[in-house]
């Protein structure tokens, strides 16, 4: 089955889950040229959140794709307190939920420095060009160089457009 | 008028060229698919990132004839 990042994200904001999409695919939002293969979220890892998230893709055959033996997800309201990263395999789909992150903080703070956008009738959160240009910075990762310089360049150009 | 008329062109044009694009072009990105991604919707933005990845994926899923 192909991924299908709209669907992952209609069905989180359908379910009710909080969470503000951040890494690369907030890059390709932003309008970056590169092709990712996953979708990141950053979310408020609550019992209810998580499994509100649970219920969103309980029939995508989702997995821990970090775990050796690919853990089916099977959330409880005892469990959820054991996690500050899920990495997940979908039907449709990789979804990494994050609790925190480097250079930002946590949920509320990733929160504040995120702007609402409509996508096909969605609204959507998404990290900010600035927070996400200091998000890749801090990370200092060899592959978010480009990333990065591609960002800055749409900063500008975008600056230069409202300009004209 | 003209001529501050097309000083004022000039200026927007090198405006482009800060030292955030020179950085971009000279590690061999391509600015001009940045620009006309900036002209899209988000929208429009992930349904084309989709197919890309739809269509690398199908690629590598490719065998050999």
């Amino acid at each position: 089955v192909s991924s299908d990042f709209l669907n992952l994200l209609e069905r989180l904001v359908n379910a009710g889950v909080d969470f503000v999409v951040i890494g690369g695919f907030a890059g390709v939002v932003h309008g970056c040229t590169y092709v990712t293969q996953d979708i990141d979220i950053c979310c408020d890892f609550s019992p209810a959140t998580l499994l509100a998230l649970q219920r969103a893709i309980s029939d995508l055959h989702s997995v821990h794709r970090m775990t050796p033996k690919r853990k089916k997800l099977q959330l409880t309201e005892k469990t959820c307190g054991q996690f500050k990263n899920l990495y997940l395999d979908t039907d449709i789909g990789q979804l990494d939920c994050l609790s925190f992150i480097d250079g930002l903080g946590n949920y509320s703070q990733v929160k504040g420095k995120s702007e609402l956008i409509e996508v096909e009738k969605m609204k959507v959160r998404v990290l900010s060009l600035d927070a996400l240009i200091k998000a890749k910075k801090s990370m200092n990762r060899p592959r978010d160089k480009e990333a990065v310089l591609q960002l800055e360049a749409i900063k500008k150009l975008k600056s230069s457009q409202q300009d004209l | 008028m003209a001529a501050k008329s097309k000083k004022k062109r000039v200026s927007k044009s090198e405006s482009l060229q800060t030292a955030e694009i020179q950085a971009a072009i000279d590690y061999g990105i391509d600015v001009s698919m940045l620009i006309s991604n900036i002209g899209r919707s988000c929208t429009e933005r992930i349904i084309r990132h989709q197919i890309a990845l739809n269509t690398a994926e199908k690629l590598r899923k490719a065998r050999r004839l």
